[in-house]
């Protein structure tokens, strides 16, 4: 494991669109070398907390520092340092896999990275489809590719969101491996979902969101097993 | 929309089924129309203009004389009227069969039947400013030309006209929907329309094409239009009501046919295969890579560019247009390519938006890319056109070249420039797979098309009016201030787009 470092700040956060506040004060401390998850109902704030820090939406209030880059004035450097993978399909739909690829690759400036994509697509079992426009693609496959985008440049900060929506078990293993893989070379990673028996297994600490806030953190042992889903069914109430 | 079709929703019974149906789902699209003050307004303003196209034109001095212009005027109708007919066809195919009521995404969880779907389309058909401006110029031929006491019967017996050409069109645009989606239709479809233009270039080659205008059978029922009330207008009236109800109920039967077949089009882009390409040098490139991909790669450009590019340069050259009237083609054709995903173009990214948005790049430059896609998709369309064009018209003087290619730039730049400031204000998630999909709800493109429209006709009857004048000189000193004005506010726009909460807002909406 690595040292306690923090990667991702985040203090006091509000992010409102118009009347709605979807996030309320947030705050979120995650480390270099763990994997942290994000728990909660269908609009608990943890998709919008997500793409504050990655740099996608700024935030109305608060602070929020990633990698030692506050998304706000700095945004280029945050999203240099993050690989996200959206909640939301994440793809353009008339463009190849390997296009992505190639503008991720082009985007951050990465020499020799044709390896590493393959490799990728192999893992998730889309390098048949490497050159096949991603409109026809199943919304596992979207989520799978996601996956490999956010982890080609080896980010220092991975954000996952909803990766394992309706993913089939390979895909999932196969995003097991990328998330222990970030965190054996030292990379923080924030893993988004409602899915809690997955999140405690790939993760090391969850925090639970409600309401647009946070209700709990506690380390992925106690939310697991039974006890965990008595805990976690009961923070949602 | 549906695929499980069956012959047994052609009963009856379904059939009333289907046009309840159709009830139900303009219900619903009229509840979530967000700005109901311009819905209104809107209406409004499409009842008043329609109302003024049939009668201002017969108090205007000469209209409804036996001679002069409004002669002109009742000679031409019934070549109008036909040209109405082939207008609503192409704009029918282009579309893959009409506009949607529901989008195929939404729809795909109702019961709806492809009866509905067709009865939707054929309602939508008029929102679409091609429809609306030939609607409006027949309408208002007819009340010039026509005697005043023959107005109403022969304004009546128009409106109906419009109404069963544009169902004839609609019968059309499923047929050739439901041939596309055969086994060999894609290539039937294009050898049946290379045929037609052969034999369009043919007539007018051996100049037959004025013969067949006059022999056309729409002469025969604008006879019964000029005597007003008569047994010979009842009879004309009669012949157009037949046409439109069997038209609206045969339209039915190749939209089934077209609903039980996948559309091979989208099939065939989406499962195609592009190999890999060397890496671009600058991340500008790359973008500009991507987003062209965005736009070839969609069924709806595509087949939208080819019927923009090719349609008004053969019109134009059967036409045998003179250069200073050539002007007007770029902005026609420009305003056209920018309704087919430049009014919103952000949504090209679909919900990659939210990924595009988080790599590394600053927004400028993407703006630059997208900005710079949508300029050569506009440019190369409306050089196919002006080439088409050109073909017959000799060579220019230095004057009418000159006036051409000012306007040529000055209204692809206005077209720019509206496009990507529309872009950022009101984005939209839409899904650009299907030939029916269009990047804005049908009220809000007309809005656009509307003033896209006159925008760019205002513009080219400057230049048109400059190109006759001696001094070449004096077309490039009328552009420069339009071209500097556009420029400022495409940067403007661009400002808008960097700024971190608007794009954001617009990313969100985009991906839906």
């Amino acid at each position: 494991m690595i040292s306690r470092e923090a990667v991702v700040d985040v203090r006091s956060l509000h992010v409102r669109f118009g009347e709605v506040e979807a996030v309320a004060g947030v705050d979120l401390t995650a480390y270099a070398g763990h994997a942290t998850a994000l728990l909660g109902r269908n609009g608990a704030g943890k998709s919008t907390t997500m793409r504050v820090l990655a740099g996608v939406v700024p935030p109305t209030a608060g602070s929020a520092v990633v990698a030692g880059h506050d998304v706000r004035t700095e945004t280029l450097a945050v999203k240099r340092a993050v690989g996200y993978c959206p909640d939301v399909g994440g793809l353009v739909p008339r463009a190849t896999p390997w296009e992505h690829l190639q503008l991720s690759a082009r985007l951050r400036r990465l020499d020799g990275w044709e390896e590493r994509a393959r490799d990728l697509l192999e893992r998730f079992e889309l390098g048949d489809v490497a050159h096949r426009v991603t409109s026809g693609f199943s919304h596992g496959m979207g989520r799978r590719l996601s996956v490999c985008l956010a982890a080609l440049h080896d980010p220092e900060v991975l954000l996952l969101d909803e990766p394992f929506d309706g993913v089939d078990p390979i895909g999932v293993e196969a995003t097991f491996d990328v998330i222990n893989d970030a965190r054996a070379r030292g990379a923080c990673v924030l893993v988004s979902t409602h899915l809690r028996e997955l999140a405690v297994e790939a993760c090391t600490s969850v925090l639970v969101l409600r309401g647009g806030a946070q209700v709990a953190t506690a380390t992925a042992g106690e939310m697991s097993g039974e006890e965990g889903a008595r805990a976690y069914r009961s923070l949602l109430d | 929309m549906p695929t499980a079709a069956s012959w047994t929703d052609l009963r009856p019974r379904e059939v009333r089924r289907a046009v309840a149906d159709v009830a139900h789902l303009v219900d619903f699209r009229t509840t979530t129309v967000r700005r109901p003050r311009a819905f209104a307004l809107g209406a409004a303003v499409f009842v008043g203009l329609t109302v003024a196209a049939a009668t201002l034109p017969a108090f205007v001095s000469g209209a409804g004389s036996s001679k002069g212009y409004a002669l002109d005027a009742v000679l031409l109708i019934p070549t109008a009227m036909a040209g109405f007919m082939v207008l609503a066809i192409a704009s029918a195919v282009a579309s893959g069969g009409g506009r949607e009521l529901l989008h195929r995404e939404h729809a795909v969880i109702h019961p709806v039947s492809p009866t509905t779907d067709h009865l939707g389309a054929l309602l939508l058909a008029p929102l679409n400013i091609a429809w609306l401006l030939q609607a409006w110029i027949l309408i208002g031929v007819t009340a010039y030309g026509v005697e005043r006491r023959s107005l109403v019967a022969a304004e009546i017996g128009i409106v109906i006209w419009i109404l069963a050409a544009t169902a004839v069109g609609q019968v059309v645009a499923w047929t050739v929907e439901a041939v596309r989606r055969t086994s060999h239709g894609i290539a039937i479809i294009r050898c049946v329309g290379v045929a037609l233009a052969g034999v369009a270039v043919l007539l007018q080659l051996t100049h037959h094409t004025v013969g067949i205008l006059d022999s056309l059978k729409t002469r025969w029922i604008v006879v019964g239009y000029v005597d007003g009330f008569r047994m010979r207008w009842v009879e004309s009236i009669a012949v157009e009501l037949l046409l439109l109800v069997v038209a609206v109920v045969l339209g039915a039967v190749p939209a089934h046919l077209a609903a039980r077949r996948a559309p091979r089009d989208e099939l065939r882009v989406e499962s195609g295969n592009h190999p890999a390409r060397r890496l671009p040098r600058s991340a500008l490139a790359m973008l500009v890579r991507l987003d062209r991909a965005s736009v070839w790669r969609a069924v709806p450009m595509r087949r939208g560019l080819a019927v923009l590019a090719v349609g008004p340069g053969v019109v134009a050259l059967a036409g045998n247009l003179t250069w200073p009237q050539m002007t007007i083609l770029p902005g026609l054709v420009a305003s056209g390519g920018a309704l087919l995903f430049g009014v919103n173009a952000w949504c090209l990214d679909g919900r990659g938006a939210l990924w595009r948005e988080s790599v590394p790049v600053g927004p400028g430059t993407v703006f630059a890319a997208r900005a710079w896609v949508l300029t050569e998709f506009l440019l190369v369309a409306s050089f196919v056109t002006m080439v088409l064009a050109g073909l017959r018209a000799g060579l220019p003087s230095t004057s009418e070249l000159l006036a051409l290619l000012c306007t040529w730039v000055v209204v692809v730049l206005q077209v720019i420039t509206s496009a990507m400031r529309w872009s950022s204000r009101r984005p939209f998630a839409v899904d650009l797979r299907s030939a029916r999909a269009t990047p804005a709800p049908p009220l809000v493109m007309v809005g656009y098309s509307t003033k896209l429209a006159v925008t760019t006709t205002l513009t080219s009857l400057v230049f048109s009016g400059l190109a006759r004048v001696p001094h070449p000189e004096v077309s490039v000193l009328v552009a420069a201030p339009f071209v500097v004005w556009s420029l400022v506010r495409l940067l403007h726009a661009r400002d808008a787009w960097t700024d971190p909460v608007e794009r954001a807002r617009v990313v969100t909406t985009v991906a839906g």
